[in-house]
């Protein structure tokens, strides 16, 4: 992984969105708990990590994004951020390996990658939850279920059809994050006019 | 001979100056802290906890402290009533309590305990990592595991904060007093990102350029130095051994 200075910059930029983003936003909505608002925030970063893609297509740009995200993240006052840290981290993750499976950025690259990394922020729980808290693996799927019965009205005794209904969810919310991401990223190419051309077309 | 007595001199001098734990020591607090909460089994997650309350107590007695605060109490608490008032379903159900005409199941509220004690110790262990280790050690140590330029980087993304809010809030303005917010928001929210980020990306611009001028490159640019304490090795040492002695003793 290395990076020009131009490139560690432009990354820098990128990273801090996705950090101011993570630090303002994300402390209100968590503190809201509205619904989904784990998976919104990390569409919403992925849509910055992913336009910073196009500006620096090498791999590992968009972990390095992520990384700048969670550091800012971890020195916010006053918030709780062992969860978001971890779902911070994990979506870049995913991002950046679904990202390395295509051979060049292209929407449809954007919109795997949006939506694979989108769709942790169901695990999550059993993560953070089961090896940080100790809760029981129960318990969280309960909380998963009640989360399916309050957002969509089903019956908690439909525990696929929840999980399927909030899977697609967070699928389709990292898929428009993914096809956002790419016409920001080529517009904001055109606007800068930097002589960097799209990587692909649309 | 002189020369000896100068270096002998200055070892010592920065033998003494040298803090009890480093950036690599504070680390090992951190990832036993976590590694031994997260390892522990039920009958031994008291020991655990109170070892890693006693070794936050020893170090940062601050984020101790910050368990204190009533919202933090409050959450706490609620982890072990709501577990004692619904969970009757746990180990060992069936030893239950009457408070008053309150159902109380004995298990579920050793399990919201243990909860409890596991969401505190993880939340002052964080809380006392980020305080004890400054943002340019954390990058130092990270740059160390391959990512290369993460400090400058970072350096850059905490000074370039306050004109990201700046251009943020500029921006909101902007789009909300033209009515943005009331059609076609999706295609404004677009607008939006594009003007933050281009506004940014220009004034980026200008920092490449001076870091270039400078003749920066972050191949030949030191690493963040990351401070070394006295006792990082003993640390290391005994947060392993009481993860190693919790978990097969």
């Amino acid at each position: 992984m290395k990076f020009n200075t131009r490139q560690l910059v432009t990354l820098a930029v990128f990273g801090a969105l996705w950090g101011l983003v993570e630090i303002s936003l994300g402390s209100v909505l968590n503190a809201l708990r509205v619904p989904f608002s784990g998976a919104v925030l990390t569409a919403i970063g992925l849509v910055v990590a992913m336009a910073g893609r196009m500006f620096v297509p090498k791999s590992g740009s968009t972990l390095f994004i992520g990384v700048i995200a969670m550091v800012l993240k971890l020195f916010s006052i006053g918030s709780v951020v062992v969860g978001p840290m971890v779902g911070i981290l994990a979506a870049a993750v995913i991002a950046e390996l679904a990202l390395s499976g295509f051979r060049r950025p292209s929407r449809l690259a954007f919109i795997t990658a949006g939506a694979l990394g989108i769709l942790w922020s169901l695990f999550q729980p059993f993560f953070t939850g089961l090896l940080l808290f100790g809760r029981d693996v129960m318990d969280i799927w309960q909380g998963v279920l009640r989360e399916g019965e309050r957002v969509f009205g089903l019956d908690t005794q439909a525990a696929l059809l929840i999980v399927l209904v909030l899977a697609l969810a967070r699928l389709l919310i990292g898929a428009a994050a993914g096809w956002l991401a790419w016409d920001v990223g080529r517009r904001l190419l055109s606007r800068l006019n930097t002589g960097v051309q799209p990587a692909a077309h649309a | 001979m002189a020369y000896l007595e100068k270096s002998h001199l200055e070892a010592v001098t920065k033998a003494d100056r040298q803090p009890a734990l480093g950036t690599s020591g504070y680390l090992s607090v951190f990832a036993c802290a976590l590694g031994l909460i997260m390892l522990a089994p039920p009958g031994r997650m008291l020991p655990a906890a109170a070892l890693c309350m006693g070794a936050a107590a020893l170090l940062y007695p601050a984020s101790l402290l910050r368990l204190v605060q009533p919202r933090w109490l409050l959450a706490l608490a609620a982890l072990v009533v709501v577990n004692g008032l619904f969970n009757f379903q746990a180990e060992g159900a069936g030893r239950d309590w009457l408070a008053g005409w309150i159902p109380l199941s004995q298990s579920g509220l050793l399990v919201g305990l243990r909860m409890a004690l596991r969401a505190a110790t993880a939340l002052v262990a964080v809380d006392g990592f980020s305080g004890s280790v400054s943002i340019s050690e954390v990058t130092g140590l990270l740059e160390r595991f391959g990512l290369r330029g993460l400090g400058f980087s970072v350096g850059i993304a905490m000074n370039l904060l306050p004109s990201l809010h700046r251009a943020g809030t500029n921006a909101g303005y902007t789009l909300w007093m033209r009515g943005g917010l009331r059609r076609r928001r999706l295609e404004n929210f677009k607008l939006y990102l594009v003007s933050v980020l281009a506004d940014t990306l220009r004034y980026a611009e200008d920092i490449a350029l001076a870091a270039e001028t400078r003749a920066f490159s972050p191949e030949n640019a030191p690493r963040l130095p990351i401070s070394r304490g006295k006792y990082d090795l003993p640390a290391w040492g005994m947060g392993l051994g009481a993860i190693l002695i919790l978990l097969f003793l």
